[in-house]
């Protein structure tokens, strides 16, 4: 379960999904931001408008009512109405005024008259404290009120203040209920966008993993495959089916070099063994000397062109995965043994000698007739580069759970500028007369065998090569 | 004076040059050779008389050669088949029959290979002798106690030289191939560039034909070589 949580997190769909929902929920709440100020600019705007134009009324009548025991009266009716009248008020906290405050103070400050509800020495200090401007309406705070007031100020003739206070609580509320559905509803759609991106991408995406996971067996197995097409017309779906036409044209390729190659290999043998025949049985009738050498030369190059042969079309079939092998138990030592004591006589009469060092038998899962003639390419190509009384040493020892062979000579070692692709087909150094097919056919086998190879110069000079096959054990147990 | 004079072989090659030279070596080297390009000849001519060996060219016109070979078989011929085959890799159905006791050979080939490969199948059918002791000309063999001796001079040989001996003295007079050598002595089915195996000849030859006697390993140019028999 963990595991497909991870998994599900280190998706692209899932990447993709989460940084469009991230893009799409900051780009809401930023239209939703510059809504909210226009809608609190327009609702405080209102508020305003009715403030100064209740306090022009109130202080009109202020004004014209005649200061006697009447006065507080008529004003305190007068301002209890108008806060019957205020914006955005609701009807549920209609019970105590605590919407609207009305206060006069006397020229010395002292408050004259009070509506409102509760302690007007608190007001009053909140106002005098507040540094407003004249004529524009400004925000409270008034100690253990927790929702602020709008006041307008005014100042009567006969040197009166006079002041009109309007809670911000409806405005406040207004905005809130705004703030909350907002809030739900971007939640939803963020959610639900989330979900829907995720989901697109993840169907899309599976297309393309489905695509790539055929795409990577197609490579091991069988070129004969082909990657699923979806039925929907989309770019995915032509990739599939751009995909499929390439792998059409590399079948048809593959399969015309399979073609060229077979026949070329059967059309020329035929002729081979023709003239084979023929010079043999010329060198049966009685020849001259002379004759006779150029007939045993000639077949001598017949039988060199016919392994040339042979290996340029193992190494074409090992690069292609389709060398044939006869995999069993080898002793690696014992055969090396066998084909030391055979190149031996060979190599000494050369002027070279020839060292093996082993501890002991190593066992491997291989092909002895494949090992047999990857030993003996490697032994030709030191005999056909070393000069005379160098020494080649043969290795084999266990490393790491396969089995190291270590070739080294006392040479000249690679030329630098073959050194990097030693393996490839056909390189040859500019002073030898060419590793050719020798060592790309040695890679080969080595391939197809799971192993690896290495080539590289020694400190003290000298070439060295190191063959790593892994070990029967292991070979085993990985079937 | 050869002992395969009534040896009737059935040849199958459609290389009309290959199967003329074939024929001719074959006639030569003493055996009675029927000859057919395509399956279905060949398939008249083995009804026709019993053959003590048919030579198959995998490559036919009409059929393939491992099929015909079964249909042959099923058809009651049981005849040992050598199987000649222009693919390198050799197909596992071959593998199969020559597990059975026949035998494959890759173009192209040494005739001598071909011979010596005929003279196997042929020998395999005849009832085997278990020898102890080899003997050509004045070169005795004892293979029980692995000891050469020339005339009365006994030979200082390695286990392979004597292993190497004893494979020419048992094709005495008959060319035998480096490839022969390299299979049948070292078991390896290799083609080395270097002339490896002439010096183990060449070293052998050392010590079975010392100076003032007759030397009895012959090299033949461009073949092989023969250990002389008289």
């Amino acid at each position: 379960m963990y595991s497909g949580t991870a998994k599900t997190v280190r998706s692209a769909a899932w990447r993709v999904s989460l940084w469009g929902t991230v893009a799409f929920a900051c780009g809401t709440l930023l239209i939703f931001m510059s809504l909210h100020g226009v809608v609190a600019s327009d609702v405080q705007r209102r508020t305003d408008t009715w403030l100064t134009g209740e306090a022009g009324v109130l202080s009109d009548v202020a004004e014209r009512t005649p200061k006697d025991a009447l006065y507080n009266r008529v004003v305190g009716e007068i301002a209890e109405l108008a806060s019957r009248e205020v914006p955005n008020r609701t009807r549920a906290t209609g019970g105590e005024n605590d919407w609207v405050f009305f206060l006069q103070t006397a020229v010395d400050g002292s408050p004259m008259l009070w509506v409102g509800t509760g302690d007007e020495t608190q007001y009053l200090k909140a106002v005098r404290e507040t540094n407003a401007q004249a004529n524009t309406p400004f925000d409270v705070h008034i100690p253990n009120v927790r929702i602020p007031f709008r006041v307008a100020a005014t100042t009567l003739h006969d040197g009166t203040h006079f002041y009109l206070g309007l809670s911000e609580q409806g405005e406040l509320r207004v905005l809130h209920q705004m703030r909350e559905h907002f809030l739900r509803l971007w939640l939803l759609t963020v959610l639900l966008g989330f979900a829907i991106i995720f989901f697109t991408t993840r169907r899309m995406l599976g297309d393309v993993r489905r695509i790539s996971e055929a795409a990577a067996n197609i490579g091991e197995s069988d070129l004969s495959r082909r990657v699923p097409v979806s039925g929907r017309n989309d770019e995915i779906a032509q990739l599939a089916s751009t995909l499929n036409r390439m792998l059409d044209r590399i079948e048809r390729s593959v399969h015309q070099l399979h073609t060229i190659t077979n026949s070329l290999a059967h059309d020329l043998r035929s002729p081979l063994t023709a003239i084979r025949a023929r010079l043999e049985l010329a060198l049966t009738r009685d020849v001259k000397e002379q004759e006779a050498e150029s007939i045993e030369c000639s077949i001598n190059e017949i039988d060199r062109l016919t392994e040339l042969l042979n290996q340029s079309l193992d190494v074409a079939e090992a690069q292609a995965d389709a060398l044939r092998t006869e995999p069993a138990r080898v002793d690696l030592q014992q055969l090396l043994k066998g084909m030391i004591e055979l190149y031996q006589p060979c190599m000494n009469e050369k002027g070279l000698r020839l060292e093996f060092h082993s501890r002991g038998p190593l066992e491997v899962m291989a092909d002895a007739a494949l090992l047999h003639r990857m030993v003996a390419n490697l032994l030709d190509n030191e005999m056909k580069h070393l000069p005379p009384s160098r020494t080649v040493s043969i290795a084999l020892s266990e490393e790491e759970g396969s089995a190291q062979l270590v070739v080294e000579d006392d040479g000249p070692g690679f030329s630098a500028e073959i050194e990097s692709d030693l393996f490839k087909a056909r390189v040859k150094g500019t002073e030898s007369r060419g590793y050719g097919l020798g060592l790309a056919f040695v890679q080969a086998v080595v391939g197809v065998h799971g192993g690896a190879i290495r080539a590289e110069n020694r400190e003290g000079g000298g070439a060295r090569l190191v063959v790593e096959l892994p070990l029967a054990e292991a070979a085993v147990g990985a079937d | 004076m050869h002992y395969h004079r009534d040896m009737h072989l059935l040849l199958v090659e459609d290389d009309l040059e290959i199967q003329t030279f074939l024929r001719h070596a074959l006639a030569e080297a003493g055996y009675q050779v029927d000859a057919a390009s395509d399956a279905k000849t060949a398939e008249r001519m083995a009804m026709q008389r019993r053959h003590d060996l048919l030579i198959v060219d995998l490559g036919l016109p009409d059929q393939d050669g491992m099929a015909l070979i079964l249909r042959l078989r099923q058809l009651g011929v049981h005849a040992p088949v050598l199987i000649l085959s222009a693919r390198r890799s050799v197909d596992d159905r071959v593998l199969g029959l020559e597990q059975g006791g026949d035998d494959y050979l890759t173009k192209p080939f040494a005739l001598a290979e071909l011979l010596a490969r005929l003279r196997n199948l042929l020998k395999r059918n005849a009832p085997a002798n278990p020898v102890t002791k080899l003997r050509v000309l004045d070169l005795e063999l004892d293979l029980l106690r692995r000891e050469a001796t020339r005339g009365t001079h006994i030979l200082n040989l390695t286990p392979q030289e004597f292993t190497l001996l004893e494979y020419l003295c048992r094709n005495p007079g008959r060319v035998v191939t480096r490839s022969m050598i390299l299979d049948k002595v070292w078991g390896m089915r290799i083609q080395p560039a270097a002339n490896v195996v002439d010096v183990h000849i060449y070293r052998l030859r050392g010590k079975v034909d010392p100076e003032g006697m007759a030397p009895l390993i012959r090299t033949l140019r461009g073949v092989g070589y023969v250990l002389r028999d008289r």
